[in-house]
């Protein structure tokens, strides 16, 4: 089999901006993707630090946090890509490296990020006189009575109704913000026709679930002109629109981009000659088949997605190359008392440790394989929830190894 | 002041067995209960029915209530028990003299053990070991959900006047020349303090018991033993499988419904509050467990829980796995407190024999010649079949029937209606565990529902599979909108508090697959949620 220039295993939001940056620089890219990905179950945010200003706080990072290996100037370029490939797929983005932008959750609480969707940035809430929450008729976990309760917390001088419009959703199986999302893509008038009886003005904000489209093409602005009123989405429980949002438009741009993407193919170890990885071995229900590559990027996840494993405690597993895992020993370290808790928690914490170009290292710090990259979830060293870091890890190391 | 003629202290098991009991002699009783019910011994276990077969060696007494209460628990709780039958199996590593003596044991015992040859084992519980089991034998154990027999036994003791109060400590009592006149109580959420008049009290705390004892001066040899259990995600045997030995750790596998419980450790405590778990628990039991079952490691484990069992200690006794699973009534009259009864040990099998025994004591005290009908009357009615081909409209089949029995004749009747005209109230609250929203709503309603958790112990809601992480949201959500307690509106601590609750038996069993539903929780409360609601800092 031929040899290309970049296997990228993973389809998470890592493992896609790899093969984007890497065939946005023109390499041929292949893509070997197993299951659906941790997209769908993410907010749809791309958060960077949990930071006033996260680009100064990156700076005082330790020396073994991914970010420092990553260095601020990728992060910033990784930035200038995402947004664009979301662009492309008219999902706009907003937001810099050095300030946090605040998100409406599904629960009521804000939540902040450095890149957010333009659809779910609640900046403007504070100028507003009156937040109607609204749900629609039938939607599970969207619940407005609990959101603008707990909304008042933040803003106990704004006024807040509830209300409920009708999509005729109801007659079948249970209906989750992906159905509701489905239902609306391509269709702004319907919505824009059942919010107008809220009679909303100028003054007014409207905060729904994240229900504008399952594409990215979704106009906010047939509605807003149509109300007047400014409208924002919620993130929620999965499967999560602006998550789908997304995946959709990198695969958008793979195919554009000439990206051979390989879905359901599990990579079951690498090939390795002469202490570098010439490929890797893919195996689906009947046979194995080997790809080749000068380059392989790692962006496998971490426990979520099964690119660490641990059956046994004291033991988690890289399972495809068997690279050594980092990870904090002993059951004290392992977890918190707190599942949400103020410091980070070891399980966490647990992954690869690499070099300044990703190279995965030994316990010793020697390099295994110079021409083998990892990025995202599987990068050890520090607690991507807990410091608010995975989408900015995922991005910028992805551009990191894809620009080495 | 609010009055009883017997105030009954502990709402475990036992307590509401004396409460029903009580209740249906025409005695007015009230219970108080300091957390919510069941919330010691009687559900932190393994939900094992026991035929006695355990206890057929070293304590025939026990053994032969046993097998006697596990007839009468079939016959009267119906739909709190799972029939599935228990199976011995002696390993090579085993006594053959104890073999012997267990045999001889049963059958002076009454317990019916029925020898089978190794393939008959092995066909019936396919992954038990070949190469560890050499003999087995079947018997009557059963598995029993103690959640289930505890809202049964209320709304059994509702129905004849019976009266409960869950989150009310007992901080005192009142009495007049030796004479008991009243006990007196807290509310855990207001802190309110007040006083309950009664002629007659009954310490049925459980593990609490010396507590209680030393509020009213009096000492009470009960000594908390802690046991660790661990829940399987999946059912890896399909009867009650035992260790033919000498009753050690980890030697009981129980199945119940989809999951199967394995346990237990025995370790004296000094607090009954004192349910942590451990890595080294659970290791230490997983590698007795696996002894039997050699493939034990690769069942994803959901969780891993505690609980003490109360054993009684008389003076100079034995403690731990040596000391008698029997039960003892004292009348503090003898310690210079007439009216003040405890009632401690035992085990959940035989609750109802306990409770009989004590309340012949009370009746006879109270000059009330009712006699005791526990063991004839089934504690629920059954649930129409019409009103259950009403809810297969809406349910599966399996769901129809684990939530009739769940929520009994008239609340399952109030949901079904709710579910016919309301649509929206179709929607699966816990997917893993089948429940709708209609049902959380009517158990939010209940005057015992404070916190998710309540909701969570009726309803099973956060039970199953994914332990939490999309319910939680829902139900918080639901309790604050239907909740009748003012602790209901703050739905982001009675969210958190719900996940940090099913975070207790997470943490020491981390790893596997676990470790993926653990990422999932934080991704979506910490990263999607910011369920703690801080700014950037």
């Amino acid at each position: 089999m031929k040899t290309t220039d970049v296997i990228v295993i993973g389809g998470g939001l890592a493992g896609f901006m790899a093969a984007a940056v890497a065939a946005n620089r023109q390499q041929k890219v292949t893509l070997l993707t197993y299951g659906s990905g941790s997209l769908p179950l993410m907010s749809g945010t791309i958060d960077i630090l949990n930071a006033k200003a996260p680009d100064a706080a990156i700076k005082n990072l330790p020396a073994h946090h991914p970010y420092q290996k990553i260095g601020l100037k990728n992060i910033d370029s990784a930035i200038k890509f995402f947004c664009d490939i979301a662009a492309q797929a008219n999902l706009p983005y907003v937001g810099r490296l050095s300030a946090q932008i605040p998100v409406v959750t599904a629960v009521g609480t804000l939540k902040y990020s450095c890149l957010v969707p333009e659809s779910m940035d609640a900046s403007n809430l504070i100028n507003k006189k009156k937040i109607f929450v609204v749900g629609i008729k039938g939607l599970k976990d969207f619940y407005p009575s609990m959101i603008a309760d707990n909304l008042k917390k933040y803003f106990p001088d704004k006024i807040f109704d509830v209300a409920q419009i009708d999509l005729k959703l109801l007659g079948g199986r249970d209906i989750t913000c992906m159905d509701a999302a489905q239902i609306l893509t391509d269709n702004e008038q319907t919505l824009a026709n059942e919010l107008k009886a809220l009679n909303a003005t100028d003054n007014d904000a409207i905060i729904i679930p994240p229900i504008l489209g399952v594409m990215g093409n979704f106009s906010r602005s047939v509605i807003t002109t149509q109300l007047r009123a400014d409208i924002f989405e919620t993130t929620c429980l999965p499967p999560s629109p602006p998550g789908v949002r997304l995946q959709r438009a990198f695969i958008k741009y793979l195919q554009k981009s000439g990206v051979k993407i390989f879905e359901n193919s599990k990579v079951v170890r690498g090939v390795v000659e002469d202490k570098k990885v010439t490929g890797v071995v893919v195996e689906n229900a009947v046979r194995e088949k080997i790809f080749r590559a000068r380059k392989v990027i790692l962006a496998t996840g971490g426990f979520y997605s099964g690119g660490i494993t641990m059956r046994d405690f004291d033991n988690p597993m890289e399972p495809i190359f068997d690279i050594p895992v980092f990870f904090p020993t002993g059951a004290e370290n392992w977890s918190n008392q707190q599942l949400f808790s103020d410091k980070p928690q070891g399980f966490s914490m647990t992954g690869i440790f690499t070099n300044d170009n990703l190279n995965p290292a030994d316990e010793n710090g020697k390099i295994l394989y110079e021409n083998l990259h990892v990025v995202g979830a599987n990068l050890g060293g520090c607690d991507k929830i807990f410091e608010r870091s995975a989408g900015g890890i995922a991005i910028s190391s992805a551009y990191k190894a894809a620009t080495i | 002041m609010e009055k009883a003629t017997v105030v009954i202290i502990g709402g475990g098991a036992t307590g509401l067995g004396i409460l029903r009991d009580l209740s249906m002699r025409g005695v007015k009783a009230l219970l108080v209960e300091k957390n919510d019910l069941v919330n010691g011994a009687s559900s932190r276990y393994h939900g094992l029915l026991h035929s006695g077969g355990r206890y057929a060696v070293k304590d025939q007494e026990a053994a032969k209530e046993c097998i006697i209460e596990n007839q009468i628990m079939r016959k009267i709780g119906k739909s709190c028990v799972e029939p599935c039958g228990g199976m011995f199996t002696r390993l090579d590593i085993d006594d053959e003299a104890y073999e012997e003596a267990w045999v001889k044991g049963c059958a002076d015992s009454g317990i019916e053990a029925t020898p089978i040859t190794l393939n008959e084992a092995f066909k019936l519980e396919p992954r038990l070991s070949r190469k560890h089991v050499k003999s087995a034998y079947l018997v009557p154990d059963a598995a029993v959900d103690g959640f289930r027999m505890a809202w049964q036994l209320i709304d059994s003791s509702k129905r004849y006047g019976g009266e409960l109060k869950t989150y009310t400590e007992v901080i005192g009592f009142d009495s007049i020349n030796g004479e008991l006149r009243g006990v007196k109580v807290r509310n855990q959420f207001t802190g309110e303090e007040y006083e309950i008049g009664c002629d007659i009290a009954v310490n049925a705390a459980g593990g609490w018991a010396g507590f209680v004892g030393k509020l009213a001066g009096v000492e009470i040899g009960v000594q908390p033993d802690k046991g660790t259990l661990i829940a399987f995600n999946q059912r890896i045997v399909n009867h009650v499988v035992n260790r033919l030995h000498k009753s050690s750790d980890g030697d009981i596998f129980v199945p119940h419904g989809s999951i199967t419980i394995l346990g237990t450790s025995s370790m004296s405590v000094p607090n009954p509050e004192d349910t942590s778990t451990s890595r080294e628990e659970v290791e230490s039991l997983l590698k007795i467990g696996e002894q039997t079952f050699e493939d034990l490691r690769d069942f994803r484990i959901l969780r891993t829980f505690a609980g003490s069992r109360p054993l009684y200690i008389p003076p100079g006794g034995a403690v731990g796995r040596s000391a008698s699973r029997g039960f003892a009534i004292v009348d503090h009259e003898q310690d210079g407190l007439k009216g003040l009864f405890t009632i401690v040990g035992g085990k959940f099998t035989t609750y109802r024999l306990m409770a009989e025994k004590m309340c012949n004591q009370i009746c006879a005290k109270l000059n009330n010649t009712t006699p005791c009908r526990t063991a004839e009357e089934p504690l629920v009615e059954e649930v129409s079949q019409e009103d259950k081909d009403r809810a297969k409209k809406f349910f599966p089949s399996y769901g129809t029937n684990l939530a009739a029995t769940r929520l009994g004749v008239d609340r399952f009747k109030k949901v079904v209606e709710r579910l016919e005209t309301d649509p929206e109230s179709r929607e699966l609250v816990c997917e893993c565990e089948n429940v709708t929203r209609a049902e959380v709503e009517e158990i939010c309603k209940d005057d015992t529902s404070f916190i998710v958790n309540d909701v969570r112990r009726r309803t099973r809601i956060g039970m199953g599979t994914c332990q939490g992480n999309f319910c939680a949201l829902r139900a918080a959500a639901v309790f604050a909108d239907m909740g009748v307690e003012s602790t209901a509106k703050d739905s982001l601590t009675r969210m958190r508090e719900f996940l940090q609750g099913r975070w207790k038996g997470i943490r020491p069993v981390l790893l596997g697959r676990t470790l993926r539903e653990t990422e999932m929780t934080r991704l979506i409360y910490e990263l999607s949620m910011n369920i703690t609601g801080g700014a950037a800092q």
